[in-house]
C-alpha cells in the first residue's frame, strides 16, 4: 500500500494557503453585514423552533418540546457563529491592476478581475441593507461566470469604490 | 430610410400549413369535435377548418404588418405585430452573425428564414420569416457588408462575399463519430445487458422493454446526424461560414475576431482514428433558450491536422498542442481518480490552455486578450490534499476553462499570472481585434507530463 503513504507525503503542503493576502492585506467588510444576514438566516429557524416547541408542548409531549427547544437553540447558536465567521472571511483588495475578492471558509473562493475587463460596476441596496446602512458592490465583465461581489460596504465606501473602479477601468482600457 | 419591404407573400400560407398538424392532433386528443354542437353541428373537420381560417387571417395580417427597411443611420428596422406593435432596431455595428435557415416546410416552398444575431437580444423578434431563399442570401450578404462598414448605394445589389471551402465532413465519418460517442456506446451496451438480465431472471416483459431501448441511441444519433449532415466550413471575408443540416438547413457566420475560447474534444473511442471535435464561444452569444442556433460547434468531427488548420483560422498563430502543459500533482488522484491523468495546464505568450476529462478529454484554449476574470477555488477535500482549482472566465458559451486540482501554492501563482497577462494583453491588443502580439511572461515549462495528443 504505497498510495496512502504518498498521501501522507502531500500533507506538508497543507500549510500552503493560496488565499493569503499580499502585503496590502484584505480589506474586511462591515460587521453589520453579519447582523443583516443573521436576521435573514435565523428568522426562519427561530420561527420553526417556536412552532415546534409550542405544538409539542400543547399536544402533550412536553419532553419532546424541551428537546426541540434545545435543538433549535443549538442550530440557532451554530448559525449565529457560522454567519459571523463567513462575514469575517469576506475581504477585498484594490491593487494596481486588478481587484481581488476573497470569501468562504470551507469552500474558499478568490476572484481576480483585471480593471481593464470591467464592463460595469453596480451598487445595490436592498431594503434591509438600507436600514442597516450597507450597500453591495458588484463587478460585471463580459463573462457571466465572473462572481465578483463585495457585500457589506458603507454606502459612502461603496460609492467611492464604484467611482474608483470605474475610473481605473476607463484608464486601463483607454490606452488601447 | 429605404422603402419598407415585406416578407414573401406565401408566408401566411406556410404558417397555416405549419399550424395544421398540431391543430388536428390537438382537436382529436381533446375531443374538441364533439363540443361543436352549439356551433351548429360543425363537426371535427369543420372546427379544424374554422380555426385554420382564423390562423390564416391572423397570419395574413401579421404578414401585412411586418415590414423591414434601413433607417437613416443605415441600421436595420423590423416593425411587426398585429395587436402589439414591435419596432426593433438592429444596430448593424453590433451584428454578431446572420443565420439563414430552411426548416423543412419552408424548403418545400423554396423559402428561408433570416436571423440577424445581435449581442444580448433574443432572436425571436429579429427573425424574418419567410423570404425567398435568394432574397435571404442577398439580404444576409447586404447586412454583413454593411456591418463591416461597406455602406452600399441603395438598390445596388451586393455580391455575396466569395468563399473558399476549408473543410467538408463526409457523412460516413459523421455517422461513425456519433456512434462512437461514450453516451451512444453506453446505451448500446445497456441493451444486451438488460436483455441478458431479463433472460436469466425470466422476465420477458423486461426483455421486450430492453429491445425498445434500441430507439434511444437511434434517436440521439439520428438527430445529431440530421443536424450536422453535410457540415461545411468555408472561409469568406465576412468570417467563417458554417453550413449544415439535412431536414433543417442552417448557415451561420462567425465574424473574424469574435471567437473568445476554443475547446477541442476527443472522446476516448475516437482516439484510434485520430478524430477531434472543435467547439467555440462566440462573443455576444448569450441567452440559453435558443443556444443551439448560435455558432458553437464549428467542426463536429475531423482528423486532428484538419482541426489544427481550422484553428489557425479562428485563433491565428495559436497551436494549443505545442503548448507545454504542467500535469496536476499526484495528490489529484484522490480528488479525481478517473481524470487525474488528463488534468494539466499551460500558457504561452498568447493563450492559456487547460486539459481535463476522462471519457471525453478536452483541451480548452482562451487567449489572454479574451480572459475576463480568473477565479481560484478550494473545497475542504482539495485543501486537505494541498490542491486548488483555477477557473478562467470567458464570455457565455459551451466552452469553460478550468485548471482543476493543481498544487495549491502554484494555483495562486497561476491565477495571479493569468490576471496579469489578461490585463497586459488587453492593453496591447484592444477590443474586437484578434490579438497576436506576444505578451506577458509564459509559465515556466515543466516537461514530463502524460497523455498529450499524438
Amino acid at each position: 500500500m504505497s498510495a496512502p503513504r504518498r498521501l501522507e507525503g502531500r500533507l506538508p503542503s497543507m500549510s500552503v494557503d493560496p488565499f493569503v493576502a499580499d502585503a496590502r492585506g484584505w480589506t474586511p467588510v462591515n460587521s453589520r453585514l453579519a447582523t443583516v444576514r443573521r436576521l435573514v438566516g435565523l428568522t426562519l429557524t427561530v420561527l420553526v423552533t417556536l412552532v415546534a416547541v409550542i405544538a409539542l408542548a400543547v399536544g402533550g409531549f412536553p419532553e419532546l418540546g424541551f428537546v426541540a427547544l434545545l435543538v433549535g437553540l443549538g442550530v440557532t447558536g451554530w448559525l449565529w457563529w457560522l454567519i459571523g465567521r463567513q462575514v469575517r472571511a469576506i475581504g477585498y483588495s484594490e491593487r494596481t491592476d486588478d481587484l481581488l475578492v476573497v470569501s468562504g471558509i470551507v469552500f474558499r473562493r478568490l476572484v481576480l478581475v483585471p480593471y481593464g475587463r470591467m464592463q460595469l460596476v453596480d451598487v445595490r441596496r436592498g431594503p434591509l441593507e438600507r436600514y442597516f446602512g450597507l450597500a453591495t458592490v458588484q463587478l460585471h465583465t463580459a463573462a457571466a461566470t465572473t462572481d465578483a461581489t463585495i457585500p457589506g460596504l458603507r454606502p459612502e465606501a461603496a460609492g467611492r469604490l464604484r467611482d474608483q473602479l470605474a475610473a481605473l477601468g476607463e484608464q486601463r482600457s483607454a490606452g488601447l | 430610410m429605404t422603402e419598407p419591404r415585406h416578407t414573401h407573400p406565401v408566408t401566411p400560407l406556410v404558417t397555416m400549413v405549419r399550424a395544421a398538424p398540431v391543430l388536428i392532433i390537438g382537436i382529436f386528443v381533446t375531443g374538441g369535435g364533439e363540443a361543436t354542437h352549439f356551433l351548429g353541428g360543425l363537426g371535427t373537420g369543420g372546427l379544424i377548418l374554422l380555426i385554420l381560417i382564423g390562423v390564416g387571417v391572423y397570419a395574413f395580417f401579421s404578414w401585412t404588418r411586418l415590414t423591414f427597411f434601413y433607417d437613416d443611420d443605415g441600421d436595420l428596422r423590423i416593425n411587426s405585430g398585429v395587436f402589439v406593435r414591435n419596432e426593433r432596431r438592429v444596430q448593424l455595428s453590433r451584428l454578431q452573425s446572420v443565420d439563414v435557415t430552411q426548416p423543412i416546410l419552408a424548403r418545400l416552398f423554396g423559402l428561408a428564414e433570416l436571423r440577424p444575431e445581435v449581442a444580448g437580444a433574443s432572436s425571436e423578434g429579429t427573425k424574418l420569416q419567410y423570404l425567398a431563399l435568394e432574397d435571404a442570401q442577398q439580404l444576409r450578404a447586404e447586412l454583413l457588408a454593411r456591418a463591416s462598414g461597406l455602406r452600399q448605394e441603395e438598390g445596388v445589389p451586393v455580391a455575396t462575399a466569395p468563399e473558399q471551402v476549408l473543410v467538408q465532413v463526409p457523412s460516413p465519418h459523421l455517422l461513425a463519430s456519433l456512434v462512437l460517442q461514450p453516451s451512444t456506446v453506453f446505451l448500446l451496451l445497456l441493451i444486451p445487458t438488460v436483455v441478458a438480465v431479463a433472460g436469466v431472471a425470466g422476465l420477458w416483459e423486461l426483455g421486450i422493454t430492453g429491445i425498445f431501448l434500441v430507439f434511444a441511441p437511434v434517436t440521439v444519433v439520428g438527430g445529431q446526424f440530421l443536424k450536422y449532415f453535410g457540415f461545411t466550413v468555408a472561409q469568406s471575408p465576412d468570417g467563417l461560414r458554417l453550413r449544415f443540416g439535412l431536414t433543417s438547413h442552417r448557415s451561420q457566420t462567425v465574424p473574424p475576431g469574435r471567437v473568445q475560447a476554443v475547446r477541442i474534444e476527443r472522446p476516448l473511442m475516437w482516439k484510434p482514428w485520430g478524430w477531434v471535435r472543435v467547439i467555440v464561444n462566440v462573443a455576444g452569444a448569450t441567452g440559453g433558450e435558443e443556444g443551439e442556433d448560435r455558432p458553437s460547434v464549428i467542426l463536429p468531427v475531423a482528423p486532428l491536422p484538419v482541426a489544427r488548420a481550422l484553428l489557425q483560422q479562428v485563433l491565428p498563430g495559436v497551436d494549443p498542442f505545442s503548448v507545454v502543459l504542467t500535469s496536476a500533482p499526484a495528490a489529484a488522484r484522490w480528488r479525481a481518480p478517473l481524470q487525474h491523468k488528463q488534468l494539466a495546464v499551460g500558457a504561452t505568450s498568447t493563450v492559456f490552455v487547460t486539459r481535463r476529462g476522462w471519457l471525453v478529454p478536452k483541451w480548452d484554449v482562451v487567449p489572454h486578450a479574451r480572459t475576463q476574470s480568473v477565479r481560484l477555488r478550494q473545497g475542504p477535500w482539495q485543501r486537505r490534499l494541498g490542491l486548488a482549482s483555477v477557473f478562467v472566465d470567458s464570455t457565455p458559451g459551451p466552452v469553460s476553462i478550468a485548471a482543476l486540482y493543481q498544487d495549491a501554492g502554484a494555483a495562486r501563482v497561476l491565477a495571479q499570472e493569468q490576471t496579469d497577462r489578461a490585463g497586459l494583453a488587453r492593453r496591447q491588443a484592444g477590443p474586437g481585434q484578434s490579438e497576436s502580439h506576444p505578451v506577458g511572461p509564459p509559465i515556466a515549462p515543466d516537461p514530463g507530463n502524460g497523455a498529450d495528443l499524438p
